[in-house]
């Protein structure tokens, strides 16, 4: 697994990726420092201002203000921070209760294992957007909502994949020796079974955190996400969508941030699963 | 006419960007009608001969120098005939075509031949499967057939059906065979001449019979002494050091490979690679202490004491194991039986061994006794006590009493855990928790009794070989120091050199801590090498029971016969009936 890991960490995507992250991460937890403006203010003389660099642009508002005169660079800055907390509960979320429902299908196997693999499949039967849509409307809106939202409609994508990993290790004679020297089942799913599982796991959440960047915009654009009041990069473009001739900019700069986020966390996934995977790592694909 | 010749073959393979020579100065002859064997253990080269012949050579690996002629022709400008040749196959009707193949399935002695043709592999039996290669293989009427290993993954009764077909189409069709084996009794048997590899290179070559009746190359004297005998009195096995040199380790070795483990080796061995000699008519060496070698001769010292049997440990009674298979909402369920009846006990410091086919019931019989399986019906005493009782039912009461050594030690040993934490695994079951400390000195303690050397202690299982994996695998079993080990097909899938380590091992670790054992083998000389006593299992029940040399000498059920019958002789003159 060290060895892994640092086969990881020479990796050109998995290095790429991490600078990215932890730009975003840096943006998301130092906000208050780096954002020039409060990203509630409104300055309604300035309304739907250019980015500095075009013609009538403002060294005050560098990327801009939106139709309701807030400055575009904070609320990017702020939306970075609810992007990444949704991002790192959701996939937290999502993978402990998909990676003990899981391990406990694949281990033990028969009743069980059926009871677990018929509620993923019909979990897996509703449209994954339309289920979330359906959950924020119950749960009501707000940042713990969307996390919880995205929690309850994700974690079978970690419970099927992982399920059939745990299968595998499972049928090594070395997870009945564990049984034999004496160990618990507990004692065997969490020394023998999770190690051996766990490289698929790490590459699991990364992807996981970039569907649940993109579900958190969904939610927001249709405006059943984090609230009014909370920055998000899908208020942003659902805002600038109506001024779209006006200020292009309002509604590409969103965009954008989406855009790389997903990307970062996309070739993150790709890489850890190119170094961490032994199969594909030995075979140098 | 010669079917085909190598001449000072040299196949070369780039590992890590360093040439090394796979397969060094192989030359023979093979005329046609012949067989002739490639024989030794795996990593010999033995295979990649018979891949640079059909030139499906891995990639990486490339013939460097020599030349392969196939009745004269080099092999390498004949590849646009062969697929010409196949061509040819398809022509005809499909009834033609429907006939021969009814026929070529007729001639491999298969029931049934026209149902047949519409049936997938996967119905068939491994036999069955067998004889379809080798229908398909003689179906082209070809002169040269290659054979690795044909035998190896069927069960023990199924080989002398198959080498008999193969004897009897090469001789119909007087074709050339190589034919590839790790078994040195069985290529006296069939084939014309033996070559016999050690490390890439040919180490001794002539007619099969003389080879293995008088060996001139210590190595394969070795190999001889390391394989236990099945009819002559019982003795010590012949044990090499060490193991074969890895394709990584050649390129950094001079003089004879073999002479790291050769009993009669010289400075000049370790010298010089030693030139081919001439020691018969037609019969090589590469050695050139080939005079010596028949001075070798098992050490005295190793010999098998099966020592005092004490009093009954282990009853099973009556046992037997049932599945449940299929049903479902449209199919109604079917009962298999595993076990029908076993009733059997294991004494104090006795060896047992429980032989039969695939799917007899062994390994059932091995799974209920440690507790993976729970039997349908019977009881196993231990000590008197009925484990099934809540009060033995403890997984830590068990673990400490009974064993289990696994057949795969690459799949029984956890590759993300070092040695040290594999052999002590037991220490850290249930809530007890011993010092790291503890756990090494106990770790010291087994890598000692098995023969290992302390630097094992940090290493992970993939950096070690087969033989020291399944070390690793007995010494994990014996952390507790169980009163029964029970042992599934643990040498099966060594080579002769390592297996003869091992059971020498198990005899010595019985001596030294002194435990019982239930030993599942297909292999009956090494069953009778090391058991006292055996239990023979055909269909899920114990047909026949008995001290081993009784059992041997003068087998009563029908299986037995066909079990000891599909054992060749170990003197290379004698007749073996099935060929016969």
């Amino acid at each position: 697994m060290a060895r892994a890991l640092s086969r990881s960490l020479r990796s050109p995507r998995v290095l790429i990726a991490l600078g990215m992250i932890f730009c975003f991460a840096f943006c998301a937890v130092f906000a208050g420092w780096i954002a020039p403006h409060d990203p509630g203010d409104q300055n309604l003389l300035a309304i739907l201002q250019p980015p500095a660099w075009a013609s009538g642009g403002d060294l005050n508002y560098p990327l801009g203000t939106d139709s309701l005169g807030r400055c575009v660079l904070s609320r990017l800055i702020f939306g970075a921070r609810t992007a990444m907390l949704v991002a790192l509960l959701a996939s937290l979320g999502a993978m402990i209760i998909g990676t003990i429902l899981a391990h406990v299908s694949g281990y033990f196997g028969g009743a069980i294992d059926w009871l677990i693999g018929r509620l993923v499949d019909v979990w897996m039967s509703f449209p994954p957007v339309i289920l979330s849509l359906i959950l924020m409307v119950g749960l009501g809106i707000g940042l713990s909502k969307v996390i919880l939202a995205i929690v309850l409609v994700d974690w079978t994508r970690f419970c099927r994949v992982l399920r059939s990993e745990v299968l595998i290790v499972t049928r090594h004679d070395y997870v009945a020796a564990a049984r034999l020297l004496g160990f618990s089942h507990w004692q065997t799913i969490v020394r023998e079974v999770l190690p051996a599982t766990t490289p698929l796991l790490i590459t699991l959440i990364s992807l996981e955190m970039a569907i649940a960047v993109v579900v958190e915009a969904i939610l927001s654009f249709i405006g059943l996400g984090v609230g009014a009041n909370t920055p998000a990069w899908g208020q942003m473009i659902a805002d600038a969508r109506q001024y779209v001739y006006q200020s292009p900019w309002n509604l590409l700069l969103p965009i954008f941030a989406i855009f790389l986020t997903v990307t970062a966390f996309n070739l993150l996934g790709d890489g850890l699963r190119r170094t961490l995977d032994v199969r594909l790592a030995e075979t140098g694909r | 006419m010669l079917a085909l010749q190598a001449k000072d073959l040299l196949v070369s393979a780039r590992i890590d960007g360093a040439t090394v020579p796979a397969i060094r100065a192989l030359s023979f002859d093979l005329p046609a009608g012949k067989i002739l064997g490639l024989v030794g253990e795996s990593g010999a080269g033995k295979s990649m001969v018979g891949r640079a012949i059909a030139q499906l050579l891995p990639a990486g690996f490339e013939i460097t120098s020599g030349s392969l002629l196939f009745e004269g022709q080099d092999l390498a400008r004949i590849g646009a005939q062969f697929d010409e040749h196949l061509a040819r196959l398809g022509d005809g009707s499909r009834s033609a075509r429907r006939d021969r193949a009814v026929a070529m399935l007729t001639a491999a002695r298969l029931p049934r031949a026209v149902e047949l043709l519409t049936q997938y592999p996967h119905q068939l039996s491994g036999g069955m499967c067998q004889r379809v290669l080798i229908a398909l293989a003689f179906s082209s009427d070809p002169r040269l057939v290659i054979a690795d290993e044909p035998t190896t993954a069927l069960d023990v009764t199924m080989h002398p059906p198959i080498l008999k077909l193969i004897a009897d189409m090469q001789r119909a069709h007087g074709t050339a065979v190589i034919f590839i084996t790790h078994d040195l009794r069985l290529a006296a048997q069939l084939c014309d001449q033996v070559t016999v590899m050690y490390a890439g290179r040919a180490v001794e070559s002539g007619p099969a019979r003389a080879v293995l009746s008088t060996p001139a190359h210590p190595y394969t004297r070795c190999l001889q002494l390391a394989n236990p005998s099945m009819r002559a009195e019982r003795r010590a096995l012949y044990v090499m050091p060490d193991q074969m040199p890895s394709l990584r380790q050649l390129k950094n070795l001079s003089g004879c490979h073999f002479a790291p483990r050769c009993p009669v080796v010289t400075e000049e061995c370790r010298r010089d690679e030693p030139p081919n000699i001439a020691v018969a008519a037609d019969h090589h060496a590469a050695c050139i202490r080939a005079a010596a070698t028949r001075t070798i001769a098992a050490m005295a010292g190793d010999s098998v004491t099966t020592g005092a049997v004490g009093r009954p440990l282990l009853q099973v009674e009556a046992l037997q194991k049932h599945y449940t298979a299929g049903g479902g909402l449209f199919a109604a369920a079917r009962t298999i039986a595993a076990v029908k009846q076993a009733t059997f006990s294991i004494a104090e410091n006795e060896f047992v061994a429980l032989v039969g086919e695939n799917g007899s019931g062994k390994s059932t019989i091995a799974k209920m006794l440690v507790g993976l399986e729970s039997p349908t019906a019977g009881k196993i005493l231990l000590n008197g006590e009925d484990l099934a009782e809540p009060a033995l039912r403890s997984r830590a009461r068990r673990a400490a009493s009974l064993q289990m050594v696994f057949q795969d030690p690459q799949s029984a040993l956890n590759p993300r855990r070092r040695v040290a934490s594999i052999v002590t695994q037991a220490m850290e079951a249930g809530s007890r928790h011993a010092s790291w400390d503890e756990r090494l000195a106990r770790t010291r303690e087994l890598l000692a009794e098995v023969g290992l050397s302390t630097d094992f202690a940090a290493r992970l299982p993939g950096q070690l070989s087969g033989g020291q994996r399944q070390r690793i695998n007995i010494a994990r079993a014996l952390c507790t120091l169980p009163k029964i080990l029970v042992a599934d097909e643990i040498v099966s899938g060594l080579d002769v050199s390592i297996q003869a380590q091992l059971l020498n091992l198990l005899a010595r670790l019985r001596a030294e801590l002194g435990f019982a054992m239930l030993f599942i083998s297909h292999d009956l000389s090494v069953v009778r090498h090391l058991c006292s006593r055996v239990l023979v299992m055909y269909g899920g029940e114990i047909v026949e029971e008995g001290a081993v040399e009784k059992v041997f000498a003068d087998p009563q059920h029908a299986h037995t016969r066909a079990l000891l019958s599909s054992v060749p002789p170990d003197e290379p003159e004698a007749a073996w009936p099935p060929l016969a």
